[in-house]
């Protein structure tokens, strides 16, 4: 598990895009977090990195939507669905395998039926308005869990690329 | 009796146009990935090339699969959709049975590999019976190693067919193991095959009606996803 902490949307970004430098063809990425909690800005700041112009936004109702860049990138969103069948149908494990990754958003619903091998991105903030006035409620709190052979050999080479957001073991 | 098939449970895409004489045309592209945009045209095309209008088919056969999701879904809708405006029944037929029909003279243990993607195959065994092939086992999923495992364990002769048998070929046919590979030329389901599958089938009247037609999912799923559990 590795934890950081952003102060902001672009800082989220920029930490999003530390990420997209180490994926390769036929990654997982799951995104966790409550609605606010900047799933699609991560998955922005995923996509410019990997050299995507286009703009990229929610794909709830289109449920997945692919971007040209140095790999394809499908980016998600399984909130609409019910049934796991559903994502097993987005096929969303073959269409990796063809030079690109894949960003699900609330993709922690869909573990039960994607392949054991991907990064789980989970996003939180303080919402709760009494809280101390010092914590901005721009900041945002990231626990990456890794699943998997492929994401563990990158371990060390994430902690790197995080350490300006690092915040905790 | 006029059949159209459709063939989209791979990488590859294709349709063909037949009766009691055998096909009338066929159409294949296995590059490109793109199954939605080229198959409604193929089947204008090959129905222009055979000089058949769409009133004349009489039944609509289809690859339920196993194989891709992507265009699996592509070929069913598109079966569905026009069997539905044509009024007339469908056929759905495995693409492994397609596959191991190639080699069906086979003598020894047929063994239809598809590449099902994220080091995994669709698989199942047949052998040569009078008149066709037999399916011994039922289709399944599960690694190349696996498979090679199993096969092993059979010790028979095998013939491998498929584009998952091309792609695992160093895994499943290693050393001291009784596996040969079938060539490039016979890696994907046939639309002509499945339209002679199916023509004896149609005589028979063994169809369905279009909204019955399923794919063959081997990865099921049968939860609803947890969403009460997330908030909790």
């Amino acid at each position: 598990m590795i934890h950081a902490t952003t102060s902001g949307p672009e800082q989220t970004r920029e930490l999003a895009a530390a990420i997209a430098q180490l994926v390769k063809s036929g990654d997982v990425v799951l995104l966790a977090g409550e609605l606010g909690a900047g799933k699609t800005c991560f998955t922005q700041g995923f996509g410019r990195a990997l050299g995507i112009e286009e703009t990229i936004t929610s794909p709830t109702f289109t449920l997945m939507r692919p971007y040209e860049g140095r790999l394809r990138l499908l980016h998600a969103d399984v909130y609409r669905l019910e049934h796991l069948q559903e994502i097993v149908d987005l096929g969303i494990g073959e269409l990796v395998d063809d030079d690109a990754v894949a960003v699900i958003e609330w993709g922690d619903m869909a573990e039960p039926v994607l392949p054991a091998d991907f990064l789980e991105v989970r996003i939180t903030y303080d919402d709760d308005p009494n809280s101390d006035e010092a914590v901005s409620d721009e900041v945002r709190m990231f626990d990456l869990r890794i699943v998997g052979a492929s994401w563990g050999n990158r371990t060390v080479a994430l902690q790197r690329a995080l350490v300006p957001w690092v915040t905790g073991p | 009796m006029i059949v159209l098939g459709i063939e989209s449970a791979t990488a590859q895409v294709g349709c063909a146009l037949g009766g009691v004489e055998g096909v009338f045309a066929s159409f294949h592209a296995s590059r490109g990935r793109r199954h939605a945009e080229t198959l409604v045209p193929a089947i204008e095309f090959v129905c222009r090339s055979a000089r058949i209008e769409f009133r004349e088919i009489s039944v609509v056969a289809v690859d339920i699969g196993p194989g891709l999701f992507t265009g699996l879904r592509v070929g069913i809708a598109t079966a569905k959709a026009m069997a539905s405006a044509l009024r007339v029944p469908v056929i759905g037929m495995s693409s492994l049975d397609l596959l191991a029909h190639q080699v069906r003279h086979s003598p020894r243990l047929i063994v239809p590999v598809i590449d099902a993607r994220r080091g995994e195959v669709f698989s199942a065994t047949y052998r040569h019976v009078q008149g066709g092939i037999q399916r011994l086992s039922d289709p399944k999923v599960g690694t190349a190693a696996e498979l090679a495992n199993d096969l092993r364990a059979t010790n028979s002769e095998s013939l491998l067919i498929g584009d998952g048998a091309i792609r695992y070929a160093s895994e499943l046919a290693e050393e001291g193991a009784k596996v040969e590979i079938g060539s490039v030329g016979m890696q994907w389901p046939s639309a002509g095959d499945l339209v002679e599958l199916a023509h004896p089938r149609a005589l028979r009247e063994e169809f369905i009606q279009p909204s019955e037609l399923q794919p063959l999912y081997l990865r099921k799923a049968d939860a609803e996803i947890n969403w009460e559990q997330r908030s909790a």
